[in-house]
């Protein structure tokens, strides 16, 4: 399996040596700090390069994001996943630099559109899953608006719930669907521009 | 047959729909082919996402692979700080101190490059034309700096909002509440039977107050005449300064020459070239005297503290006497009620029928520290100091990583940096005038002040050595050690050339402004990391 969700599916045992880690670590053990800090620094780290828009922007936000993290560590509720937590404070700060960069930008767009998005055919839709890498999807990542992207990474990375996203993107619950539904036809999009047919049949409704 | 639409069935997938509804979709997608296609591909998809996103194809960048800068053990701090304490000591020492022998010592005629520029400057004729500039200027880097500090705590919009309207309130409401009567003009006169029931601001070539002021005189001119009334203070940025009537208040003056030949109720604090207090002028509390040469002719009834390179002492002092200087002749007319001390090259003159309350007491400054150096300890000096820098840059890399490499990218525009060093040692220089001669509390606030700011001149060295060394050895960001080796060998050179007589000094010179301006602009980088622009 990959190695971005590792307390998940851990051993009754291993879990409970991670949570005497966060605990010291809480306490202010240094040494139980940095384990901690080795031991999720590189899912953080992937998750800030697949959020931000440069690998410069990833570094100093991971960096900035577990010295908010070191900060906060007493406010860490043990009840729920640390992994959990962490990607909730990564994605806040993440979300908070996208957003008022875009804010800055003047590009903030406001609530989702409405506009209407087309019914997909199946079958062209799996030929174009079938022909693109895990490379070129990441490239199309890159081309999406930031909270487009930031909702498939949240989902598709960090396995948030719907209910962590709304909070994070600071759209209602109910539109969390939406967006993401809206990112993947954006996805497609660039993808199928790449060299691919059209997917929008205008199908089956 | 309803079909589900794309939206409800990636809500299906997800696990976002209702029981009920959920039901619903499973049973119909038994039946319905086309439904069951769309759901295969969007999960299809969903695994391609997934991967793409998980896929570890690049690794974790060396900087980020210990956690540097939250795990730093509480000596490291310590040390940083005894680092810095010891850095803006040495700089004391190195610069300012010197920097104040020679204030004292030869007045304003100084060698010394950086007194040069900055005390030269002060007496230079166009100054009264450039104060509104000046302070323009310091207003700015002092909002730059306060954008950059609130920054980290409240968003960019709410700090621009806080600082803008401070300045705002701290330029306009001043003025306004007091309701200051400003006058602009070429020359500008209070005539003979004029009251102005105000504070009076007057910028202009002259400014002459042959009436009376119910209030304070700030004026920023270059001929000073006071010879009607003034109920508060006189505040004056001048080069030539005349008080000749009475003034009530206190007397700040930052002049070429001053002439005291009035009343003045209270104490006078001046900077200038020439300071006579004429025979018939009376002061009713202490003078500060930052001078090259002084005529003490009149009446002080207090204290009289003085850096001052040339002092004739006709008159009388009430209180106590500190004088540090060139010469000191106490003349046969003159009375010191307390005591007197001394600091100077040379024993005071005084002739037969001075009336002192006790002997002047004498210490023998030697009179150029620099000359009696002999070459061991100069060298000893230079190891001393290149290792202090050496220590601080490598704290300051191991402990700030981000905001060293932020600040030494602002080294690699050389003009920028030069430009903003310059613009900020000016600033600097102006504000610590300007606190002292303003809110005068003694010589301590403008200490306090110069050693706020002797931390970033410091450092200013390490930034600028960095940079020399990555031109020499080849640019590199990590590891530590590779960039710890660069500043090694870039501080190693400029500690060498500083050695060399005059092009040492100019070096020296051209690193403190270079290194501070990147210093500057590295803490204005820091503040807003998140400024790169976004590709859409």
């Amino acid at each position: 399996m990959d190695a971005r969700r590792h307390p998940e599916g851990m051993s009754p045992a291993e879990q409970a040596v991670a949570q005497e880690r966060i605990a010291q670590a809480k306490a202010g053990n240094a040494e139980a700090w940095g384990e901690l800090y080795r031991e999720h620094a590189p899912a953080i780290f992937r998750f800030c390069r697949r959020a931000m828009p440069t690998r410069e922007d990833a570094e100093d936000a991971t960096m900035d994001i577990f010295i908010k993290v070191r900060q906060k560590l007493s406010q860490y509720d043990a009840s729920r996943p640390f992994s959990a937590w962490l990607y909730a404070v990564a994605a806040n700060h993440c979300w908070d630099l996208l957003r008022r960069r875009k804010l800055r930008q003047g590009l903030e767009t406001g609530e989702v559109e409405n506009m209407p998005l087309e019914h997909p055919d199946p079958g062209q839709l799996e030929q174009l899953i079938a022909r693109r890498s895990g490379q070129e999807v990441r490239r199309a990542l890159d081309k999406l608006p930031a909270r487009s992207r930031m909702a498939l990474v949240l989902r598709y990375y960090s396995d948030m719930s719907y209910d962590d996203i709304a909070a994070t993107l600071g759209v209602r619950r109910t539109f969390v669907g939406v967006v993401l539904l809206r990112a993947r036809h954006q996805l497609r999009d660039i993808l199928e521009g790449q060299g691919g047919a059209s997917l929008a049949a205008g199908g089956a409704a | 047959m309803i079909h589900f639409d794309e939206m409800a069935c990636l809500l299906y997938l997800e696990g976002q729909l209702d029981a009920a509804r959920s039901r619903e979709m499973a049973a119909h997608v038994q039946e319905c082919a086309s439904c069951r296609d769309l759901l295969h591909a969007l999960e299809l998809e969903t695994t391609l996402l997934s991967s793409a996103l998980t896929e570890d194809t690049e690794p974790m960048p060396a900087r980020l692979a210990s956690e540097q800068s939250q795990s730093m053990p509480s000596w490291v701090w310590t040390l940083a700080f005894a680092a810095f304490a010891a850095g803006a000591y040495w700089f004391w020492n190195d610069g300012i101190g010197p920097w104040f022998d020679q204030l004292s010592n030869a007045g304003f005629g100084g060698t010394d490059v950086f007194s040069m520029i900055v005390f030269s400057g002060a007496f230079w004729e166009g100054w009264s034309d450039m104060i509104d500039a000046i302070q323009i200027g310091a207003l700015i880097l002092v909002a730059i700096v306060a954008i950059g500090w609130i920054r980290r705590r409240v968003r960019r919009s709410v700090a621009v909002a806080v600082v803008m309207s401070a300045l705002l309130f701290a330029v306009a409401l001043p003025q306004q509440a007091a309701a200051a009567e400003v006058r602009r003009g070429q020359s500008i006169s209070v005539p003979v039977g004029e009251t102005v029931h105000n504070d009076l601001v007057a910028t202009g070539a002259s400014v002459r107050i042959e009436g009376t002021v119910e209030g304070d005189v700030i004026a920023f001119t270059r001929d000073l005449t006071v010879t009607g009334h003034v109920t508060g203070d006189v505040i004056a940025f001048s080069q030539e300064a005349l008080i000749d009537g009475t003034v009530d208040g206190n007397v700040r003056v930052f002049s070429r020459s001053v002439i005291l030949q009035g009343i003045v109720g209270k104490n006078v604090t001046a900077f200038a070239n020439s300071v006579d207090l004429i025979s018939k002028a009376t002061v009713g509390g202490g003078m500060i005297v930052f001078a090259a040469e002084a005529d003490l002719d009149g009446k002080m009834q207090r204290d009289l503290l003085g850096m001052i390179g040339r002092t004739d002492l006709d008159g009388l002092i009430g209180g106590q006497a500190w004088i540090r200087g060139g010469s000191l002749v106490v003349a046969s007319t003159a009375e010191i009620r307390g005591p007197a001390t001394f600091e100077g090259p040379q024993q005071p003159v005084v002739e037969a029928g001075a009336k002192l309350a006790s002997p002047i007491r004498t210490e023998i400054t030697q009179e150029i520290q620099r000359t009696r150096r002999s070459a061991a300890r100069v060298v000893f000096r230079a190891i001393f100091g290149y290792a202090g820098a050496l220590v601080v840059g490598i704290l300051l890399l191991v402990i700030f990583p981000g905001f060293f490499r932020a600040t030494l990218r602002e080294t690699g525009s050389i003009g920028l940096p030069i430009g903003i060093g310059a613009l900020a040692l000016i600033a600097g220089a102006f504000l610590l005038v300007l606190g002292v001669l303003l809110l005068f509390v003694g010589v301590g606030a403008g200490v306090a002040g110069a050693m706020a700011y002797a931390p970033i001149l410091y450092v200013a060295q390490v930034f600028v050595g960095t940079w020399l060394g990555n031109r020499i050895m080849g640019e590199t960001a990590a590891p530590t050690s590779a960039v710890a080796g660069r500043m090694a060998v870039g501080l190693l050179i400029l500690h060498v050339a500083r050695l060399i007589p005059i092009l040492g000094g100019l070096v020296g010179l051209a690193v403190l402004l270079w290194g501070t301006g990147a210093v500057l602009a590295g803490f204005y980088r820091m503040s807003r990391v998140e400024s790169a622009p976004l590709p859409t």
